[in-house]
């Protein structure tokens, strides 16, 4: 699925990518090294971390996308990170479990 | 005597620091804004401590030698040492913890190591402000054991704090909890609760210090100096 196409209920996107990318799976985990160690690239990162250094791992790792979980709000630094790294921005309004078990089923996982 | 102490600063080192966090400027600065003794906690290095200790004996201020050492629940805690042997010794053991995966400063920010006069020994790799592979239940005993005050960081923070990532605070032997807001009054009966900067930038030294009462700034005096601010 392409990041542009991504919509489950509860999902609102703050910011589109501005090329659009192929995403392949997700990664759920609140610990930025965890993300560092697991994450593939292509995978999605749903976090409670909305932070701008999750914007750096995400690019280190080749996430195309953020989904910052239970109504996480993305600050204006953030929103600028990921923009210059061509990260889409999600908010979803459910938990990390609600939110990855909707993540999947839009991907069809 | 009275005395003002700040003991969580950050150098150009910590890479969410600014680069004008050079030894000097912030030695210059916490002198100036009245504080008795600092320390420098970059995280989980302490490549800057030796310009930290020739900035302090040039301006002509006391100091401890820190790190501010990320568990692998990713919990900030305060380490700080009266010698910088030891401070170095436990630096590099907490250094060789992180991942090692040289990461892009572009992404991160720049991690130098300077010397007094603010040139650029080298660049640190390895990524500085994530987590260790040491849990906090270990990290604590460890930095005791080496001979440090060990202060959980922010512990009222909602990162990067021993609430926000353990669910609650551990029930150790800290030498003190370091708070941002409110003090919770049953934590200090618990241990006491100190106030430090956390600075980044330069104007943000001594933003906030703890008054103490102090015969001198050794670890044991220091450590006897915090229990008389347990709440009665």
């Amino acid at each position: 699925m392409k990041t542009n196409e991504l919509k489950f209920d509860g999902l609102d996107c703050v910011q589109p990518a501005s090329s659009d990318s192929e995403i392949t799976g997700g990664y759920t985990s609140d610990l930025l090294s965890d993300v560092m160690a697991h994450l593939k690239e292509g995978e999605a990162l749903l976090t409670i971390q909305a932070h701008k250094n999750t914007v750096a791992v995400a690019t280190l790792m080749g996430a195309p996308a953020i989904i910052f979980c239970h109504g996480r709000i993305a600050t204006a630094d953030v929103l600028e990170a990921a923009a210059k790294e061509n990260i889409a921005v999600f908010i979803s309004a459910n938990s990390q479990f609600e939110t990855t078990c909707r993540f999947a089923k839009a991907l069809g996982i | 005597m009275k005395a003002r102490i700040d003991f969580h600063i950050h150098s150009c080192l910590s890479p969410c620091a600014s680069l004008d966090m050079a030894p000097r400027t912030i030695v210059a600065r916490a002198k100036a804004a009245g504080i008795d003794c600092l320390a420098l906690t970059d995280h989980s290095c302490t490549e800057n401590l030796p310009a930290f200790h020739d900035a302090c004996v040039e301006i002509g201020i006391d100091c401890l030698y820190g790190l501010e050492a990320s568990s692998a629940e990713e919990v900030h805690v305060l380490c700080l040492f009266d010698d910088l042997e030891q401070a170095m010794t436990f630096g590099s053991m907490v250094y060789n913890h992180l991942p090692d995966r040289p990461v892009d400063p572009k992404l991160f920010g720049d991690q130098p190591v300077v010397t007094v006069d603010e040139e650029i020994l080298r660049l640190v790799p390895r990524l500085l402000n994530t987590g260790t592979d040491i849990s906090f239940f270990d990290l604590v005993p460890m930095a005791l054991d080496a001979g440090a005050l060990c202060i959980p960081s922010h512990i009222d923070r909602e990162t990067c704090g021993a609430v926000s990532h353990l669910g609650f605070l551990p029930d150790l032997p800290y030498d003190a909890v370091e708070v941002v807001g409110t003090i919770d009054s049953d934590i200090a009966r618990r241990w006491p609760v100190v106030r430090f900067s956390d600075s980044h930038y330069p104007e943000q030294i001594a933003c906030r210090f703890t008054e103490i009462e102090t015969e001198s700034f050794t670890v044991p005096a220091l450590r006897a100096a915090f229990n008389d601010l347990l709440l009665k």
